[in-house]
Parts: C-alpha cells; structure tokens; sequence
C-alpha cells in the first residue's frame, strides 16, 4: 500500500537519530556521515534494520548532506552515486526486516539544508538551489525511495527550494519538516504559522517540525502548527536539549520520558511520529509501545484565508487588512521615469512609506509598455522582499512575470488576478496550484462585467468551482466585486457593494476592491471615497486596495475597526490618533526655533527642515541656482570636514541624506517645467565576484548620487564579465570596484584585467576593507579610494578634466 | 551584555576616537540600539577537542590540522582546545541590508553596533569559560579566529563543519569563505594546566600600532 493511502489510518513512525550512532561505530568528528554509504553499507544498513525493528514505519536514507556542493565527483564522490547507495541501504534494511517481521517499511530520501545561505544574503542562487536539490530527489526516485523526507530547514526559501525541487523531477510523495528555535522562530526569523502558509501553498503531502529542541520545548510550536495546518502534521523532536559532558554530547530526557512526551504530541492531533538528534532505535521503540494504538485525530480544514512573507503570515478574515497601491505605474510620472531608468531605489521607498502608514500587503505592478515586465517583476520582487517583511500582491496580466514573480517570491503571495473566463483560469490556475497563494479574481468573464450584482455572484460561483477542480480551495480566492465610476454609472456603487455582502452572506467567500476607482472623473475624489471605503466595510469588504497616504481613507479604516467591534477598547484608534491635537496639522516650527539657511540644514543632516527651506526658495528661486549656491557649497564643506576629522561618516551620510530629499523636491520642480538635471558623468559601482558586504559600494554610491553622477549599481557579487559588457555596451568612463575579503580581491584583480582588454578607455577606481595604495597598485587599479569622498574627489578631477 | 561597552566600540569603529557624539548622533546610537536588540539572535556551539602542537609551527587537532607560527606562540603551554563558533543571527544582516537601501546613515551604524555586539557577546561567553575552568584548574588562553597573523581563512572551513554550526547555530560559509551571518565569529582557544596571565588580548595583542581603529 502507498504511504499516502496509510496517512491517517494509522499513526506513521518515523525512524530516530543516526550521526551519534555513527560516531559510536567510529565516524570521525568532520568526517562526512554519508561516505558510510559506500565505504560501510552493511554499519549503515544494519542501523535502518534496527530501526524497522524497534517498529518504525519509514526510514530515512542516510543523505542528509549529499549534494553536489560536497559531493561534486570531482573531490569526492558524486552525489548521485552516494544517494544511490544510500537508497540501496535502506531498500536491503526494508527487504530484510520484512522476512524477519512481516511488516514491510516505506524508504523515505532524506534531503537537508544545503549549507549555504540563499541570495541576496548568500551566494547560492535559488534556482541553484532549486537545481541541487532536484539532482538528488531525482537519483533518488531512480533508486527506488517510496518518499521524500525535507528536514531541518531553518530558512523557509530554501525549504521551498527544494520542495520544487523534489516536485519538478519526481512524483513522490513530499514531506517537509522544519527546525525552529525556543521562541517558534526559524533562524532567518519566521514564524511557524508563516511556514505552514508557504508549504500548503506548495501542496507538501504532510508537513511539521524536526530538531533543534526537545519534544518539551516543541510543544507550542506543535500546537500552533497544528492550528494552521489542514494537512498530516509531523513531530521528530531531538532527545530533549543536548550538553556537553567530558567532551560528549548527552540529552537531558530518556527514552520512556520522551515516549510519553511523543504520546502526547500524538494525542494533540500529530499523525507521523519520530525522532532526531540523540534518539535511538530504543526511543523509537518506547514511542511505538504508547502511540501505535492511538487513532489519529480528524484533520480539520482550516477555512483561513493567508498569505505570508519570508517573516509572518497576514490573515485575510473578518478584520479587513490593507493592501497598499502605490508601486503601479498607471498616472505617475515618477514612477513610470523610476521604472524606465531601473531606478529600484524609487521603488523602495514607496514600498517602505506604504508600510510606515500602516499596510499589510503591499501590491506590486510594474507594467510598462516600453520594459521587459517579466525581468522587471521578478527585480522588484526580489529587491521588495530583500528590504521589507510585508507579504507581496504580483499584480500583473503578462502570465510570465506572474510565474517568474511567484516562483522566487519567498513565502505564499498574493495575486492579482485572475477573472472568470476561461482563458484567465486555465492560465492562472496551474500556477497557484503549483506555487500556492491567494488570488483575486475579478467577477467579469467573456461577457464582459455584469450589471447586475446577480450576474457577479453567479461569475464568483463559477470561479470557485473551477478552482476546485485544480484543488485550489474558496479560501485562497478573493472576489473583486469590481466598482465602477460613480461619475458614469450611478449604480456603480450599490452594485459592488450588493456584491460584496452576498459574497460575504451566501458564499461564505472573501472580497477585495480597489476603492478609489469609484471616483473617476469627480472632483475632490478623496471625499467620495472615504465615504465609499466605509460603505465597503461594513459591507464585507475583506482586502481593501488603497493608497495609504490619502488620510480619510485612514480615517475611515480606523473608525469602522473601532465601530464594528474589531479593534478591543478601541487600542488601534486611540494609539493613532490619541496624540493629535483636534485634527489641526502641525504648525510652523515654534517661535524661537532660528530658521536655518538650506545650506546649513544640508550640511548638519536634517531631513526635513532641509526640505522646508528648499521649498520655500523654489517658490522664488531658479533651481539651478539653488543648487550652485546652496547645496553645492554645503556638500562641499561637510566633505572637506569629514576628511578633517572633524565629521564621522554617520553625519556625513545624514547629510547626503539631507540633500538627497532636498534634491528631489529641486528635480519635481524641474520635472514640471519640463527640464532636466544634467549630469556630470555616468559610473559603474559594483562589488566583485564572490564578495557579498555592500556596504562600501553603497555608501560610494549615495554620495556620488548627490554630487550629479548617475551611478550603475551592478550590486553584489557581480562576475568581472557583467562589469565589462555594462561598460562596453554604455560606453562608461568611470568604474568602482569595492572588495571586502583577501579571498575577493583576485576577482577584482580579474575584473580590471578584462576592463583593461575589452574597455581599455575605462578608469578603475577600487575600495575596501583590505585594500591598501600599494596592493590597489599591483591589481592595476587607477586609484585607490581609502574612504567615500575619495572617490568623489576622483570622479570630480576626472570628469573635469575630460570637459577639458 | 554591557550597552556602555558596545556604544563606545561602536563609535570606534566608526572612526570616533576620544570625541563624543553630537546630540543627533546619539539619538541615531540609541534608535540603532534598540532596533538592534530586537533583530538580533545570539547563539554559539562549541566543543572541546585534544590538541597537538608539533614541529614547524603545526597545529593538530581532531578538528583540523593547521601550521601557524602566531596561532602556535598562543597556544605554547596547551594540550587541549575549546573551538567555538558564535553568530548575531541574521537579523541584524537582514535590518544592515534594508537601511542600506532606505538610509546609509543608520546601516552604518547597525553594522557597526552588531560587530561589537558579537565581539561583546564572544567576550562575555569567554569571560564565563575562563571562570569555570579557573575552577577546575585549567587556564584558557585568548581566543584566536582563523585569520588573525598566519593562521589561515580556510580553516573555517573545517572549523564551521566540525562543529556542525551551519544545522546547529545557522552559520553558513560562502565560496570565498565569508560568514553568513556576517557578524559571527569562530576561534580557538587554548587550554592549559599552566596560567599564563601575561597575555594581552584583542585590540592591543596586534603588532601594528599604526591602525587607525586601534583601541588606546
């Protein structure tokens, strides 16, 4: 019979510990466990034997660590050839207890971390890692393994790695168990619950929680999980905390400690038990004498509607959340020139605003005519999820943006959208099956939108029954009940508001709305939506689609949570708006207060009087002037005294800080005459190969920025062939190279040899922490830059002199 | 963790020697300090290994094998090694690489803080050792990083292996052998039956006396 009929069934064992007992047979510490395989098969088999015996159901082959980053072929074995021999291990273990006992077990391929941290904090690509875990889930399935075992992962993006790892190259039942630490936290800091969105997402066969703690300690986290889930829940806990004892590794419970604790772990609802660091096949067998008997406990479905990010989960229930609007080009100026000139920054800081003003969900649509939306997409995806912990709505038509944008998005996304016709489904469908998330879906079709709040319900109807046959559930679908401009249609509203609540009342379903849009062609639109957006609301609206700057819609939000019982003793209003004095915004700054020049606001780092002051001088002054006069001078001071000693490189950035804001204000001004800030020069920065500190590049680049250079971040970790064909194909004068690490500067050294070939007009300036005059010299660098302002200084004599 | 402690490393690091901070940069310290506290996420392995030191400056240990002439003049005296690893976890990477997208000022100074609070941390975990093998009549000498003088970066390698750190505390390596979590920090320490208490440790145990960072 397949393990996945017997799920539920019965209670599934799980085998225990295997590193500590092959130490006891001599494995050496650093010594790799999966070399036994082929050096001791008969050690490694008889180890599985003793596990079938003491009764447990599955065992996991000994590959923990294989993969192709330590068994390359080349310096060791190939990976292939040690899973192979593993799975033949366990397979001969199965064979042989079966004749002894009857009872034949499951050879489940065991799969852990790869050892790597993942980009952008590491250097392993996902799809790398997506690649490395499906070559062994492969050899694998070829060598006969009944399942796939994912344990001890402790960064959500990898275990999702390689669940689509094993998914794309077998069909084998997948398992997925990970390790979190005393307060339920995996070590890249989410949450049990975020973790169970993302694997249901992924459609895993059963999911859980291995090592790292004993079953003590596991058992809230158990229980959290165990309140999201709607699939088999797995416990395989370590033998209680481990200490150190005259140099060896012992466990705080033994083994009838631990079988009872397993019991219980059984009776909370866990259906596949077992266990990890420092168990034993006597554990296991105490654990199988108390739990075999037990009747596995109901799984309930769970009817939450969840997306996560790679930090928490966000509950889309009868609270409404938030989802923020502004990353969309459609009417913005700047961010239509942000997303043309590649600017991420742009992007950014409207991402973190919207978070700041209180979103839960941040939509991301980066559609444009003129750019290459897949790439673009998938960019801003990995730069949002890099900087912000929000959960991510993809709001995009093109289907390989979607895809691409869901399959590196770390954690189980939103998405916008899919609509009733059939052509829509048959495209979205597959990839929220495979990927997981939560879908709007707009109640229009072939017939275009209904009229009729009726006709809409019907669409909504039609949507939820397809998505099941792709075993996608009414939970993870949103309705957009759809509002149309009240200014041409004066049913527009009460339509989407019909639909809202008979979605709500008769379907059981939940709702989304991009607000705003009833307002099209009114003036004073603010006013008509807030009024709208509290209509919504109480109607049932569930995922509300707005800019979070616009105050009333703010207003409305916290007012509705605090009338409709939604916010206890009205916490979240008050904590908003207790400080606010009568609505009346802040005055001008006190009387007292002096009034700085610009030019001193720049210079001493503060932001916001810094733009105060720009904007009082561009009511009357030419903006080119007021950098000349002001801001220049100010930068210029503040680097000479930084190089004085005099300021530390925390104001000096406060103060690029200052003008940066300062300088945008100046550039929305010209902007709007229709002029452009020419700039001096266009530089490549680019940390190199192999090294992953930014943090130098980054501090380069703000201050080249405020001097008028448009800077190319290439970012981190760029091969020297990326760094040429940038500076071949845009024909750039000036390159930084930042380097952290000894083991980095050969890239770098590498990098200026190709620069010298293929781009010989370049110039090479280069920083960083090792880097010294003499060794910038002998890597055949033009400058060595010791700090920031020395490479501004360079690009400053350089450029100039050029204009020369 | 000693907060006066890690305020005056992290302004040295930031290139502050005998000055104190304006107004608006202790602010800056103090909003930095508290973000900090709640991102990061101390964890440490270690193991206790038999030691060998033997000709041509060798270093043997069931661990790893290493020539060192400045890692064998500190463990002159040992017979055994404490080998540790220790990491802030990567939360302080993770609030390190927002800022630097969203404002330079204040990841500079978090990256600067969460070193000396690793340094603050591997410090507090040694001083605590120290005590309890004083206890049992062992000494240990200072701790020392692969690295530092001659002994080399690739051992982290094997150190970070054999300590399973990557599965037990998070702490993985990249191909060029930089720790992720970047503020982590693995060494050895020698243990000796002989007290050695002339040692001096950190900062002033380094012979270039011309570094800018250097503490006085």
């Amino acid at each position: 019979m397949g393990i996945r009929d017997e799920l539920g069934k019965r209670i599934i064992f799980f085998d225990g510990g295997t590193g500590s007992l092959l130490q006891e047979r001599g494995l050496k510490p650093g010594e790799l466990p999966e070399t036994w395989n082929i050096l001791h098969p008969e050690i490694v088999t008889e180890l599985h034997r003793n596990y079938l015996e003491a009764g447990s159901d599955i065992v996991l082959t000994n590959t923990f660590g294989a993969n192709r980053l330590k068994y390359d072929g080349k310096n060791s074995w190939d990976v292939k050839d040690v899973v192979r021999a593993a799975v033949e291990n366990a397979r001969r273990a199965v064979e042989e207890a079966a004749k002894e006992t009857g009872k034949r077990g499951w050879v489940a391929l065991d799969m852990g971390p790869t050892g790597k941290l993942l980009k952008p904090m590491g250097d392993l690509a996902f799809e790398d890692a997506c690649a490395i875990f499906g070559e062994v889930a492969r050899a694998g399935a070829q060598a006969g393994a009944d399942c796939i075992l994912i344990e001890t992962m402790s960064d959500g993006y990898e275990m999702k790695a390689a669940v689509l790892g094993a998914k794309e190259n077998t069909d084998l039942p997948v398992f997925a168990t990970m390790t979190f630490d005393e307060k339920g936290k995996l070590l890249t800091g989410g949450d049990a619950a975020s973790a169970v969105a993302l694997l249901e997402g992924l459609r895993v066969d059963a999911l859980g929680i291995n090592c790292g703690l004993g079953p003590v300690q596991m058992k809230a986290i158990v229980k959290t999980i165990l309140e999201e889930a709607s699939v088999p829940v797995i416990v395989n806990p370590n033998a209680g905390l481990p200490r150190s004892e005259n140099g060896k590794t012992v466990y705080d419970i033994d083994a009838d400690a631990f079988a009872r604790e397993m019991e219980e772990m059984a009776r909370m609802g866990a259906w596949l038990l077992g266990g990890c660091c420092g168990t034993t096949p006597d554990h296991i067998r105490k654990t199988v004498e108390r739990c075999a008997s037990i009747t596995p406990l109901p799984i309930t479905e769970k009817e939450k509607t969840v997306v996560s990010s790679w930090s928490h989960r966000v509950e889309i229930g009868d609270d409404p959340i938030l989802v923020g609007e502004r990353i969309n080009p459609t009417g913005k100026k700047k961010m239509k020139q942000a997303l043309r000139e590649n600017d991420m920054g742009y992007i950014l800081e409207e991402g973190v605003g919207q978070q700041e003003k209180g979103v839960h969900v941040l939509d991301v649509n980066v559609g444009l005519p003129e750019i290459n939306e897949p790439e673009m997409m998938e960019r801003a995806v990995t730069e949002l999820q890099g900087v912000l912990d929000l959960p991510l709505q993809i709001d995009t038509s093109d289907m390989e943006a979607m895809e691409r944008a869901m399959r590196i998005y770390n954690g189980k996304p939103m998405i916008n959208s899919v609509n009733g016709k059939e052509e829509s489904m048959n495209a979205v469908f597959p990839l929220v099956k495979k990927y997981g998330g939560v879908v709007v879906a707009l109640a229009l079709d072939e017939n275009g939108i209904p009229e009729t709040a009726q006709g809409r319900v019907e669409i909504a109807k039609k949507i939820y029954s397809r998505a099941a046959e792709y075993g996608i559930r009414k939970k993870d679908i949103l309705i957009d009940a759809l509002c149309l401009t009240v200014s041409s249609d004066s049913r527009g509203a009460v339509t989407a508001l019909e639909t809202l609540r008979r979605v709500r009342d008769e379907l059981g379903g939940r709702t989304t709305l991009g607000v705003s849009n009833i307002s099209f062609g009114l003036p004073q639109r603010g006013v008509i939506n807030s009024a709208f957006f509290a209509m919504a609301l109480q109607n049932g609206l569930s995922a509300a689609i707005i800019n979070p700057g616009a105050e009333g819609m703010m207003n409305a939000y916290f007012s509705y949570r605090a009338l409709a019982g939604l916010d206890p003793q009205c916490g979240d209003y008050i904590s908003r708006y207790g400080g606010q004095a009568g609505g009346e915004k802040a005055a001008a700054p006190a009387s007292g207060t002096e009034i700085k020049s610009l030019g001193e606001c720049v210079e001493k780092g503060l932001k916001e009087q810094a733009v105060q002051a720009v904007k009082i001088l561009l009511e009357t002054e030419d903006p080119l002037e007021i950098i000349q006069r002001e801001m220049i001078p100010a930068l210029d001071r503040a680097g000479v005294r930084f190089e004085a000693g005099t300021l530390y490189l925390p104001q000096l950035l406060m103060c690029a800080e200052a003008a940066k804001a300062a300088f945008e204000r100046i550039k929305d001004k010209m902007l709007s005459c229709g002029e452009t800030q020419e700039k001096k020069g266009r530089i490549i920065l680019a940390t190199v190969k192999g090294d992953i500190h930014d943090i130098g590049k980054n501090i380069v680049r703000v201050l080249l920025e405020n001097y008028s250079y448009e800077v190319l971040d290439l970012g981190k970790d760029v091969p020297p062939e990326t760094v040429v064909e940038t500076a071949v194909r845009e024909k750039i004068r000036l390159v930084g190279l930042s380097a952290l690490m000894t083991t980095t500067v050969p890239s770098m050294e590498e990098t200026i040899r190709q620069l010298r070939e293929k781009a010989p007009w370049v110039k090479v300036m280069v920083g960083g922490a090792v880097l010294t005059e003499e060794y910038a010299g002998t890597i055949g660098a033009d400058c060595y830059c010791r700090d920031g302002m020395a490479s501004v200084k360079y690009a400053e004599n350089l450029f100039s002199e050029d204009c020369r | 963790m000693d907060d006066e402690r890690v305020l005056r490393e992290t302004l040295r690091y930031l290139g502050y020697k005998r000055e104190q901070p304006d107004s608006q940069i202790a602010a800056l310290l103090q909003e930095c300090m508290e973000e900090l506290k709640k991102a990061v996420s101390f964890r440490h392995v270690k193991r206790e290994v038999s030691l060998q030191l033997t000709e041509k400056w060798g270093i043997c240990t069931e661990l790893f094998t290493a020539e060192s002439r400045s890692l064998s003049r500190n463990l002159k005296g040992c017979d055994r090694l404490l080998v540790f690893a220790a990491t802030a976890g990567i939360g302080a990477d993770q609030l390190i690489q927002r800022y630097e997208r969203v404002r330079m000022s204040k990841a500079v100074v978090i990256q600067a803080m969460a070193a000396a609070m690793i340094e603050e941390y591997c410090d507090c975990l040694n001083r605590e050792w120290k005590e309890e093998f004083r206890k049992a009549g062992r000494y240990l000498r200072p701790r020392f990083s692969p690295g530092y003088g001659d002994f080399p970066l690739e051992c982290q390698r094997t150190l970070i292996r054999g300590l399973e750190a990557g599965k037990r505390i998070g702490l993985t390596l990249t191909d060029s052998l930089i720790m992720m979590p970047s503020k982590s920090v693995t060494a050895v320490i020698g243990i000796s039956s002989l007290p050695a208490d002339c040692f001096v440790e950190g900062c002033e145990a380094c012979g270039r006396t011309d570094c800018e960072y250097r503490r006085d």
